[in-house]
């Protein structure tokens, strides 16, 4: 029986079906020919591996790990879609996407926010916390009795799935930065962050959570175990210092 | 989101080594194969919401490294389908491989490969990839992955037996 080259280097890359397989290895008990034609594409891969596997042990490139940290980003693809824009009279949780949003990666790229410290948004071992003021009010500030002129604003707390508390918040400073931090070890981590621009100067900052993407409202509903710690319960958390 | 991300990213980390080697394949010399999987990271941190459907991380991060290829050969133009073999053999020559003349020679011949055979080459006999997987990762039907892998290894054994003998 003769086979193709095709078909020995399906069997030498272990892709045959095992009809076939099996007639290759019948034949070969008595074909030398195809036993060296085969031996023949193994020695190349050999040769090639041989050639190419020490860079697997090379150190990585400083950049190229760093790039490699920042993965897979705060910001993904699908939040880059411009929404539109309608002021939400009365704050509520699931109204949140009623508010315009803009993009957040432009921030980010250009290095505003994550400073290494100091910033409301921190970054250790490639994740983002919250840091300074923010980190403060997630840890303190009860929307149900928030100034309306807080720097941060707190929207909604709740319990994950995980069992981990978290919260979304609103920076009213320059960057008007919406997102979700949940308390983790100690520290509150960003799990999502996006750009809330609000209309300025109108009445709208007086309810808590105003600007919120609907990413966010989305990502809350992924999250959520339940319904939202109301007034009471966010208060009882905040008593235990949000652990689970 | 959530515990997702931290996972994603570890094995991101896991898998430079290997898209490093992938990109040494297809680009030869150490810079311009970093220069390649540091703008395929780039791209990946654009596009990580595909990932969200829950699609494995590696062959799309191999697919993305093989774009990224893919378009810098055509920005490159006819230059770089043509290499003069005195450049190839500068090219080849990096540190890392050091005075081993059958690692350069290895190198080389597969330098010489036409880009599409080289992929195939590089996805199977090194990376170990089913052919479905490098099929999917070079953005071709089965049958044209294999029959490229084939008229590559071909080309290679030849220049390879060519140049050092035949080895059996």
């Amino acid at each position: 029986m003769s086979f193709s080259d095709e078909t020995l280097m399906a069997y030498a890359d272990g892709e045959l079906d095992a009809a076939t397989r099996a007639q290759i290895e019948a034949a070969l008990a008595g074909d030398a020919d195809l036993a060296q034609r085969i031996a023949r594409q193994r020695q190349l891969r050999a040769r090639l591996q041989a050639a190419f596997d020490p860079v697997l042990d090379e150190p990585l490139p400083p950049r190229l790990l760093e790039s490699a940290q920042r993965f897979p980003g705060a910001v993904r693809a699908d939040n880059l879609v411009p929404l539109r824009r309608t002021p939400a009279p009365r704050w509520s949780w699931s109204q949140w996407g009623a508010m315009a949003a803009s993009l957040l990666l432009g921030a980010l790229a250009a290095g505003l926010l994550l400073a290494p410290t100091g910033g409301p948004i921190i970054t250790r071992h490639g994740e983002m916390l919250a840091g300074g003021t923010l980190a403060r009010a997630l840890t303190a500030q009860l929307a149900s009795r928030q100034p309306p002129d807080a720097p941060v604003q707190i929207g909604v707390s709740f319990r994950a799935r995980s069992g981990l508390y978290c919260r979304s918040f609103v920076l009213r400073d320059k960057t008007a930065l919406a997102g979700l931090a949940c308390r983790d070890q100690g520290a509150w981590r960003v799990q999502m962050l996006a750009a809330a621009a609000t209309p300025p100067g109108t009445g709208a900052y007086r309810s808590a959570g105003s600007a919120m993407p609907p990413q966010l409202a989305q990502a809350i509903d992924g999250l959520i175990a339940g319904e939202p710690l109301d007034a009471q319960a966010e208060a009882a958390a905040r008593e235990r210092g949000w652990m689970p | 989101m959530d515990a997702s991300d931290a996972d994603l990213r570890r094995q991101l980390l896991e898998l430079l080594p290997r898209l490093r080697r992938f990109a040494r394949a297809l680009a030869r010399n150490t810079h311009d194969a970093d220069d390649l999987v540091q703008v395929a990271l780039e791209r990946a941190l654009t596009r990580s919401a595909q990932l969200h459907t829950g699609a494995p991380l590696a062959p799309w991060m191999f697919g993305i490294v093989r774009n990224a290829w893919t378009d810098e050969l055509r920005s490159r133009g006819r230059r770089a389908r043509l290499f003069a073999p005195a450049e190839a053999g500068e090219q080849a020559v990096d540190a890392s491989a050091g005075p081993h003349t059958e690692v350069l020679a290895v190198q080389e011949a597969l330098a010489r490969l036409p880009a599409e055979q080289r992929g195939a080459v590089a996805l199977v006999l090194i990376e170990g990839l089913s052919y479905k997987e490098a099929a999917y990762i070079m953005d071709v039907p089965v049958g044209t992955l294999t029959s490229r892998l084939a008229r590559g290894r071909e080309a290679l054994q030849a220049m390879l037996d060519e140049t050092t003998g035949a080895q059996r």
